[in-house]
């Protein structure tokens, strides 16, 4: 996961929320739980003080007698962390009664540590005491007697607080362990939730490059409905760019035409003039049709860069072309052979692919003696390279010789200076196979003449 | 040989005019959709240049309005959009040939011969008649290899007879093949040039068939 994507943000913010609230509600629910816990302790110890201080008023006259009921057998085992006391007080002697679990030692006294009583007349305080054990005291005082035998008694019950450190350790370890794996969980179904959220922005991905590839002019997938105001903008985008394209090739055709006609007819003034001026003129006025040949399609295929790739069918445009050079050349009676699999496509404008395979077929029609072959075949794709597929026109004409298919400025001459007619086939088909970083060779036809290979992306 | 320019600009319509005319063809111009799908429907052309970008009605369509009207002269377009779905869709039309602007005279007239010759069912620029032979890449005819002189009107005459040799063809069609629409149509014209082509070259040569027109054949002194 990158750190700027989105699923990095979703999950980044969902994990600090997490851990961040946890362990603040782990906090809060321990602190409830141990005053809870404590709460009810203290509860215990207030009741067993009550209970002993009764029983020993009862058991007792003007000194408390041994509390014989108190209903819990802790006291009776020695050192077992509950223990009760009944002192008197003020240095004066009395009777001194203790639990048995106190054994030889006493309960460390809030009254003697200056712990004022609270409404009940109860002192309550968590002092260090029997055996360096950490007790929670409760303590009340008690006169018995009356009048000169009158006597201040202490009463005092403790309890060791071991009990409920033990009981709030096991709570917090359970508690961690529960909100940890809380937690483990609610990350786990956040990624989840972030990965089956983020699906459509992934077909999305999908669709754009299709749309790239050429496979798809728009964005069809069904998508959800945060995301249709983004598609149909996009289809709208898709839909404009389109438009200006279209717009752009109508606007250079009319600047063709508008250019060529007056161009045609400075030409053939010129012609008939036998001056000199008329010469440059004609002169001057030839490469100035070629010029604007040359870069109306410059400006056609620069305009075609950048677009949404488009797919065509290789063979109806073979066959189209075919078509109509044979009828503008019926009079030479070629035969045109075509051998080209249904379903082969190129990735790449049907206009492209007319103005080149025109080109090369034109060109083989004019030098051809009786044939003319047209071949398409798909090559067999190199590790990681486009698929491409090769275009074989060949005829039974003169060709090329060895110098001529190795010297560039012969070859194009060739292919440039058709025979009747002038026109600058040769490098409008080079310069659009390389605009499609494909390649244009020459070699020698099998049946006698000139080969061209035109190799082009191959559409998936 | 009549031929039919339709072009808007008004330019190149008097200079292919004028280049036709010099060729020695009979030419009539029109330069909108409308007036010239009309005179190609009504007219027997022998060759039309038609351009594409036409006012009113554009050329494919006159053309294809031709086509299925039953209208089959050879048609050339002219025109500057010059790409490979332009030509393809031209010829889809029903055009014989395609010549992108700026063009060559020379090449349009050569363009425009082949169209005739094929037409009339001849394969070579040279069309031989027992000892005439016409030339028709240079408009020049030779009886037994010396050139004959012949007057422009001549030449119009000869040359449609010697395309369409050892046929009968009428004075109608003579009428309409070699003058222009405006032309003051006098059939009498005709027997004129007849009479004066009889002494320029062998007289049996061109047979009148009374009631029906004329017929060149390589004659039948043998």
């Amino acid at each position: 996961m990158r750190t700027n994507s989105l699923a990095f943000r979703l999950f980044a913010t969902a994990a600090a929320w997490v851990l961040l609230v946890l362990p603040v509600a782990g906090m809060i629910i321990y602190s409830l739980y141990r005053e809870e816990v404590e709460n009810s302790y203290d509860r215990r110890i207030g009741v067993l003080l009550t209970v002993i201080l009764s029983d020993s008023i009862d058991h007792g006259d003007s000194e408390p007698g041994a509390p014989k009921d108190v209903g819990e057998p802790l006291f009776e085992i020695t050192h077992s962390g509950w223990y009760w006391q009944i002192k008197p007080l003020d240095g004066r002697p009395g009777r001194l009664l203790v639990s048995r679990s106190l054994a030889d030692e006493r309960i460390p006294l809030p009254s003697e540590a200056k712990v004022e009583p609270n409404d009940r007349e109860v002192r309550w305080a968590t002092l260090t005491g029997p055996l360096e054990q950490t007790v929670r005291v409760a303590e009340t005082i008690y006169v018995f007697g009356e009048g000169q035998s009158a006597q201040r008694y202490s009463v005092a019950v403790a309890a060791a607080l071991e009990e409920v450190e033990n009981s709030l350790l096991s709570f917090r370890t359970r508690l961690g362990l529960a909100l940890a794996l809380a937690g483990i969980g609610l990350l786990a179904v956040n990624l989840f939730q972030i990965r089956f959220g983020l699906l459509p922005l992934h077909q999305v991905e999908k669709g754009l490059s299709a749309i790239r590839s050429g496979e798809a002019a728009r964005l069809d997938a069904a998508l959800p409905q945060e995301i249709v105001p983004l598609q149909q903008e996009l289809n709208a985008l898709l839909k404009s760019n389109q438009d200006i394209v279209e717009r752009a090739r109508t606007h250079v055709g009319n600047l063709a035409h508008a250019l060529k006609t007056p161009l045609a007819v400075i030409v053939n003034e010129a012609r008939d003039e036998p001056s000199g001026f008329a010469r440059k003129v004609s002169e001057q006025a030839e490469i100035m049709g070629k010029q604007i040949s040359l870069y109306l399609d410059r400006a056609r295929m620069a305009a075609r860069i950048g677009v949404i790739g488009r797919v065509t069918e290789v063979r109806p445009v073979g066959e189209s072309l075919i078509r109509a050079l044979e009828r503008i050349y019926r009079d030479r009676q070629l035969s045109y052979i075509m051998d080209c699999p249904a379903g082969t496509r190129f990735q790449g404008e049907r206009q492209d692919l007319e103005e080149m395979l025109g080109n090369l077929l034109d060109n083989a029609s004019k030098w051809a003696r009786s044939k003319v072959m047209l071949s398409v075949a798909t090559l067999p794709a190199d590790n990681g390279a486009h698929a491409r597929f090769e275009i074989r026109v060949e005829d039974d004409g003169p060709g090329l010789t060895d110098q001529q298919l190795t010297d560039p400025i012969l070859r194009g001459r060739r292919l440039d200076e058709t025979k009747p007619g002038s026109g600058l086939g040769h490098s409008i088909v080079a310069d659009l196979a390389h605009s499609y970083s494909g390649g244009l060779e020459l070699c020698r036809a099998e049946i006698g003449g000139l080969s061209v290979r035109l190799t082009l992306p191959l559409a998936s | 040989m009549r031929v039919l320019v339709l072009e808007d600009d008004r330019d190149l319509n008097r200079q292919l005019v004028a280049a036709l005319t010099d060729a020695g063809y009979a030419v009539d111009a029109a330069f909108d959709g409308e007036e010239g799908f009309f005179l190609g429907e009504t007219e027997p052309y022998d060759v039309v240049i038609l351009d594409t970008g036409l006012p009113k009605i554009d050329g494919i369509s006159v053309l294809e309005q031709w086509r299925r009207a039953g209208r089959n002269m050879p048609v050339i377009i002219l025109t500057a959009r010059d790409r490979w779905s332009d030509k393809v869709a031209g010829i889809d039309a029903g055009a014989d040939d395609y010549v992108a602007k700026p063009f060559h005279m020379e090449e349009l007239l050569a363009r425009i011969r082949a169209q005739v010759r094929r037409a009339s069912g001849h394969a070579r620029s040279d069309i031989e008649c027992g000892p005439l032979r016409l030339d028709t890449k240079t408009a020049r005819v030779t009886l037994d290899g010396q050139p004959v002189k012949l007057t422009s009107h001549e030449y119009r005459l000869l040359a449609y007879l010697m395309h369409h040799n050892d046929r009968i063809v009428s004075r109608t069609e003579l009428v309409e093949h070699l003058y222009e629409q405006d032309f003051d149509r006098d059939s009498n014209t005709i027997e004129v040039f007849i009479g004066r082509l009889r002494k320029k070259i062998p007289p049996d040569m061109i047979k009148t068939i009374r009631g029906l027109g004329y017929r060149l054949s390589e004659g039948d002194a043998n």
